[in-house]
Order: structure tokens, then C-alpha cells, then sequence
């Protein structure tokens, strides 16, 4: 039985496979994001309502401590932040990808791209090296006259938002980067002669059919933000702490699961309300059309 | 403004190219050409690709700033002038329509830019679309048209904004057979309607012919010959022209002498005298030369007036209107002949030596040898 359908996956005829050989297929990936992730989510969910008893406590706890909330304040408020430093950064350079050829566009792909394959920690450790007291940064400021005290740069938010710029900026880039590809040159020519400067046919046409890629790089950066754990724990300042890291600090340290629980479970209605926002208001899919 | 008045304050304009050259690196696109296009002229550009015709419509829409040479429309040179400010309508390969933008959207295009408020712009578009036969189409989405509607819909936002030439860059090779034909009468129609002046690419040599008032034949960069259809097919300038537009047959010859009539060696022996008018390029005694003849020029039967040559016929093909004779002359080079109405000849095989009269004003000698 596993044998015939092992050889009708390898036959190539081109026939589509049959449902159950698809199904079997896909099995494993969703087995594991069944397992590992909405089922972990769905239990820390259920402790938060239903311990120590059946309960609103936790999240009553939540939103009535003033800290807690601003500390999911300052988290929605960085990841803001770092999408819309992501975004203006980000874009200028997915343009000047999609339009350079050759060599040079090989080298600025490999740029972007790079970055990705060091691990997260390599790179928050990076930044680390820089902000420090007497790291490049200060003292290039002050070899050059521009200070004469160190600034404080490490253990600060702003630490935190560069960092995390710089981390999630691929992840911006990229879907612009394909959506500005996707556009025919032949529509900025088309502009250009039907009377557009190279302002408007930015505006009117380039930027608009690029929206796409703008709206799904930063769900994609906001989204990741938000949870985002090793650079603010590594780069920011205990007394301006962000979600995961509180969250974190509840399960190792204070030991109360439930209250960690129901932060994951705010965090969790915020994350799905924006998704469900986005994908309702936002119908990019039917704007562009099925055709192009 | 209604579509009455706006037909007639457009006209088209002059437009004059020349000694244009656009090289690529070591690459010459565009090796001096010139043409002088009167005002209210359809003149198609047409050639194989790499023949730079593409090139020369991007110069004058400025897509592309030439090496050397200028372009004048209306004694206005607009050679650098950026495209934005030309005033130029331009129809694409692809229609281009803007895939974000509602049709009426997208033919009001022009106008918005031009600064012209909302309401007057739409009802422009309106009017613009009506020209096309494309009236109440303007709030439906551009992927929700055919090819042939795009490109209808890309034809009306060129002309919107009244500019006195039209670029067609190969507007309908994209369009299937029927459509094709369809689109190239709406454009003929509009042509006529706007007095418009038209540049056309394209590789379709039949488009050429039937749509333009003259056509430009393209080769590497350099223009072959211009004039109007009838001049290009019945006396093509040169070997390239010749072969390239419709079918020709090519004979190599030996020309023997040059005076009131001009006789050549044929390759298996005979000698023909042709009258002088027949030599397209000057020739000498001596010289190597080739003697085209279209193929439906070509009479069955020896005995009509002119040469007459035996083909051993290989290929008897029944094309409909025309019946199609292919063989070979007694030194094997081919020969084609297109006899319409030949019902008389069904009895003819594979094989058999039929006889042609070729009529002396038939008869086309360029210098050279066969390609």
C-alpha cells in the first residue's frame, strides 16, 4: 500500500495526486503546528481562565495594574515604531533592488539577505558591542568633537527599536521587493507619456501596486515585533520592559503561570484582531484583481 | 466639450526624424534614419525584430534619448524633452492599463494630470470611451474586460487628451486573428475621424500594407525603403525589401549587356533580353544579378507573351482562392506560382514539367547574388 503510493508520488505523468497522497503530504506540518503551537496556546489560555479556580483575576490583573498595561502599551507602541522605521527604510532600497540588474542587484540581494543567515543573537550581541559606553559609536561621537560625555545608549528603548529595525528589516523588504517586481516597467512608461512626472507616477501608480507588499511586510515585522524577546531583553531597560519579557520573568522567576497566561492571552486577542482588520478592510487581493 | 467639436480642433501634427542614431555600446540600434511624416500621415515602422523600430518609436515618445539626431514634431524639437511633456498619445504592446484604477479612471488618466477638475475629466473619459464603442464600461475594473476591450480602453485614454500623434507600439500583436482584424479597422476609422498622425510598429507585414499611407522597411538600424504599399510590393527598392515583403521568387543571373534592353545569362543556358526598366538597381555587364518575380505573377501555359521557363513541380498545394505550384527550374533553384481560379489544372502531379510565361514587366533585376 505505501509502496504503490510511494511510486505514484515519483511518476512523472503529471497526473495530480489523488486527495489522500495531497493530505499525507501536508500531515506533518500541520501535526506539528497543531501540537507545538495551538495547542500549547489554547492550554496556557484555558490556565488563564480556570486557575487557581475559574476565574477573571488574571486578566483583571492585567488591566487593572497600570504597569502591566504599559507594558503592553510600550510593546504595541515599539513594534509601531519599529514597522514604521521599517517601512521607510525599507522601501527605498526594495525599489532600488527591483530596478538595478546584474551584478548589482545580486549584491544588494545579497545584502539584504545575509543578515538573515546569522542568528538573531549574534546580532542583537552586535549592536550590543556598539551601544556600549565606550563602544564605536561613542567614541566616534566623541573623536569627532561632537560630545564630550558617553551617551547612554545601551539599555535604552531606543537601543531596542534600532536593534529590532535592523533585525526585521528583511522581512519588510522582501514582500515589497515582489511587489514592486510584479509591475510591469511598461506602466511607469505608460504614466510618463500620458502626461505623469516621475512624482505622480510614483504616487499614482507605482505605490499603489505596491501597497500589497507594503500592508504584508508589515504585518509580518509588526507581528513578529510584538513578541520579539531576545533584543529587548538583551538591548533595553529593565524599568522599560516589553511583553515577552514580563511574560518570561512570570514563568521563571515569579512562578505564576496563570497571570503569564492571561498576558499571552491579551497578546493573543491583539495579534488576531489586527490579522482579522487587516485582511477585512484591506482586500488588496480583489483591488488588483485576479488577472495581473 | 463634446466629442463633435473635440474631432474637429484635433489634428495631427508634422513630425520630422533625423539623421537618428542610438547605439548601445558597440551596438548601433538605430543607424541614421531619416523620415519626414506629414501631418495627419499613418506611417508604420516594419521590420524583423533588432531591425530598430522599436528603438525609433521609444526615441519619439522619449524613452530613450538618441545618440545623435534630432526629432522635430512640428518644427518643435523634442528630442530631450523629457515623455511627460510632449504631448504624445501612446498605445503598448500590453494595453497598460492600470490594473488598480477603474476604466473611466484610467482613460481620465491623462486629464488628471493635465490638472482638469473631476467632473469635466469624467465626462471627457466618458466621451473618449464612447469613441471606442466602449460607452457605460467605465466603472468595471480593467481585468474584467477582454484583450481587445483593453486595448480599446488604452486606445481611448491615448486620444482623451487630444494629442496630435499616436504611437503604436505592435498595439495588436497580442490580440488573436479575428480581433486583430476587428481592431485594425477601429483603428483606421479613428485615424480618419481625429485626422490624427499615427507611427506604427509592427513585424505583421500584411498590417503594414493594409493600414498605413506609407511604410518604413526596417533592417539593422537603417531604413530599406519608404513609400507607400503598392510602391513597396510591386517595386521594392532592393534584395531585402524584395524578400521580405510577400512571396518572391530569386533567379541569379549573369548580366551580358546593358542598353536599350539588358540581356542576362540564365543558370542553365538561355539568354533573355529584359526591357530596362525591369533593372530596380543599376547593373552592369559582367556583374552577378538577381531576377525576382512574385509568384502570382507567374502565367500557366507557354502561350502568353514574355519567357517562358519549365518547372518540374515537387509541391501542388490547393490554398483556396489560389491554387499553389512549387518546383524547380532545370538548374534546381525553386520556383513558386500562385494560379487563382485553376480548376482546369487538378489533373497536375508531383513531377510533372510545367510550363510559365513570365510577362517582361514582371520581371525585377536587383544587383547581387541570391542570400
Amino acid at each position: 500500500m505505501m509502496e504503490a503510493r510511494r511510486s505514484h508520488f515519483w511518476r512523472s505523468d503529471g497526473r495530480r495526486l489523488s486527495g489522500l497522497s495531497t493530505l499525507l503530504l501536508l500531515l506533518p506540518f500541520f501535526a506539528l503546528v497543531a501540537f507545538v503551537f495551538v495547542y500549547p496556546i489554547l492550554q496556557l489560555l484555558v490556565i488563564s481562565i480556570l486557575e487557581p479556580h475559574p476565574t477573571s483575576e488574571n486578566y483583571a490583573r492585567v488591566v487593572e495594574n497600570p504597569v502591566h498595561m504599559r507594558v503592553l502599551l510600550r510593546t504595541l507602541w515599539t513594534a509601531t515604531l519599529v514597522t514604521a522605521l521599517s517601512v521607510v527604510l525599507g522601501f527605498p532600497v526594495a525599489y532600488y533592488m527591483s530596478r538595478a540588474k546584474g551584478t548589482v542587484a545580486a549584491l544588494v540581494a545579497v545584502c539584504v539577505i545575509l543578515p538573515l543567515w546569522s542568528s538573531v543573537l549574534v546580532r542583537t550581541a552586535a549592536w550590543s558591542f556598539l551601544f556600549q559606553r565606550n563602544g564605536l559609536i561613542n567614541s566616534a561621537l566623541m573623536s569627532l568633537g561632537l560630545t564630550s560625555q558617553p551617551f547612554k545608549l545601551l539599555y535604552t528603548q531606543s537601543a531596542v527599536v534600532i536593534a529590532m529595525t535592523h533585525v526585521l528589516l528583511p522581512f519588510m523588504i522582501l514582500p515589497i521587493y515582489g511587489a514592486l517586481r510584479s509591475i510591469p516597467s511598461d506602466y511607469a512608461r505608460a504614466a510618463a507619456v500620458l502626461g505623469a512626472t516621475r512624482l505622480r507616477t510614483f504616487l499614482e501608480v507605482i505605490l499603489p501596486l505596491s501597497l500589497p507588499g507594503v500592508v504584508s511586510g508589515s504585518l509580518l515585522v509588526f507581528l513578529t515585533a510584538i513578541g520579539f524577546f531576545i533584543t529587548p531583553a538583551l538591548l533595553g531597560s529593565p524599568q522599560e520592559m516589553m511583553i515577552s519579557t514580563l511574560v518570561s520573568k512570570q514563568i521563571r522567576e515569579v512562578l505564576d503561570w496563570p497571570f503569564a497566561a492571561a498576558l499571552v492571552g491579551v497578546l493573543t486577542v491583539f495579534v488576531t484582531l489586527l490579522a482579522v482588520i487587516f485582511s477585512k478592510t484591506l482586500r488588496f487581493d480583489r483591488l488588483m484583481g485576479n488577472a495581473s | 466639450m463634446d466629442i463633435a467639436s473635440a474631432r474637429q480642433s484635433a489634428s495631427g501634427a508634422s513630425i520630422r526624424i533625423s539623421g537618428l542614431e542610438k547605439r548601445f555600446g558597440a551596438v548601433s540600434a538605430v543607424d541614421g534614419v531619416d523620415i519626414d511624416i506629414a501631418a495627419g500621415e499613418f506611417v508604420a515602422l516594419l521590420g524583423p525584430s533588432g531591425s530598430g523600430k522599436t528603438t525609433i518609436l521609444m526615441s519619439v515618445a522619449g524613452f530613450e534619448f538618441p545618440t545623435s539626431g534630432t526629432i522635430h514634431v512640428d518644427s518643435e524639437d523634442l528630442t530631450y524633452v523629457p515623455s511627460n511633456r510632449r504631448n504624445l498619445g501612446m498605445v503598448f504592446q500590453n494595453y497598460t492599463l492600470f490594473p488598480h484604477m477603474s476604466i473611466l479612471d484610467n482613460v481620465a488618466f491623462p486629464l488628471k494630470m493635465r490638472g482638469l477638475r473631476t467632473a469635466e475629466r469624467h465626462a471627457r473619459a466618458e466621451a473618449a470611451l464612447a469613441t471606442v464603442r466602449l460607452a457605460g464600461y467605465g466603472y468595471r475594473r480593467p481585468n474584467e474586460l477582454s484583450g481587445g476591450q483593453q486595448q480599446r480602453v488604452a486606445l481611448a485614454r491615448a486620444i482623451v487628451y487630444q494629442p496630435r500623434v499616436l504611437l503604436m507600439d505592435e498595439p495588436l500583436s497580442a490580440l488573436d486573428k479575428n480581433l486583430r482584424e476587428d481592431m485594425q479597422l477601429e483603428i483606421k476609422r479613428l485615424h480618419a475621424e481625429l485626422g490624427i498622425t499615427v507611427i506604427f510598429v509592427t513585424h505583421d507585414q500584411s498590417e503594414a500594407l493594409t493600414m498605413a499611407d506609407r511604410i518604413a522597411v526596417l533592417r539593422d538600424g537603417k531604413i530599406q525603403q519608404i513609400g507607400p504599399a503598392r510602391q513597396l510590393y510591386e517595386r521594392p527598392a532592393n534584395l531585402f525589401t524584395a524578400g521580405f515583403i510577400g512571396e518572391m521568387n530569386f533567379v541569379d543571373v549573369a548580366v551580358q549587356s546593358v542598353g536599350d534592353d539588358i540581356s542576362v545569362a540564365l543558370p542553365w543556358g538561355e539568354t533573355w533580353r529584359l526591357p530596362a526598366t525591369a533593372a530596380v538597381e543599376p547593373v552592369a555587364a559582367g556583374e552577378a544579378a538577381v531576377l525576382a518575380v512574385r509568384p502570382e505573377r507567374l502565367q500557366f501555359g507557354a502561350g502568353s507573351s514574355g519567357q517562358v521557363i519549365a518547372v518540374t513541380l515537387s509541391d501542388i498545394v490547393y490554398a483556396g482562392a489560389a491554387l499553389l505550384l512549387i518546383g524547380r527550374l532545370p538548374d534546381g533553384t525553386e520556383m513558386r506560382a500562385r494560379i487563382p481560379g485553376a480548376s482546369q489544372l487538378s489533373s497536375l502531379a508531383p513531377g510533372d514539367v510545367a510550363s510559365f510565361a513570365i510577362p517582361p514587366e514582371a520581371m525585377l533585376l536587383y544587383r547581387g547574388e541570391r542570400q
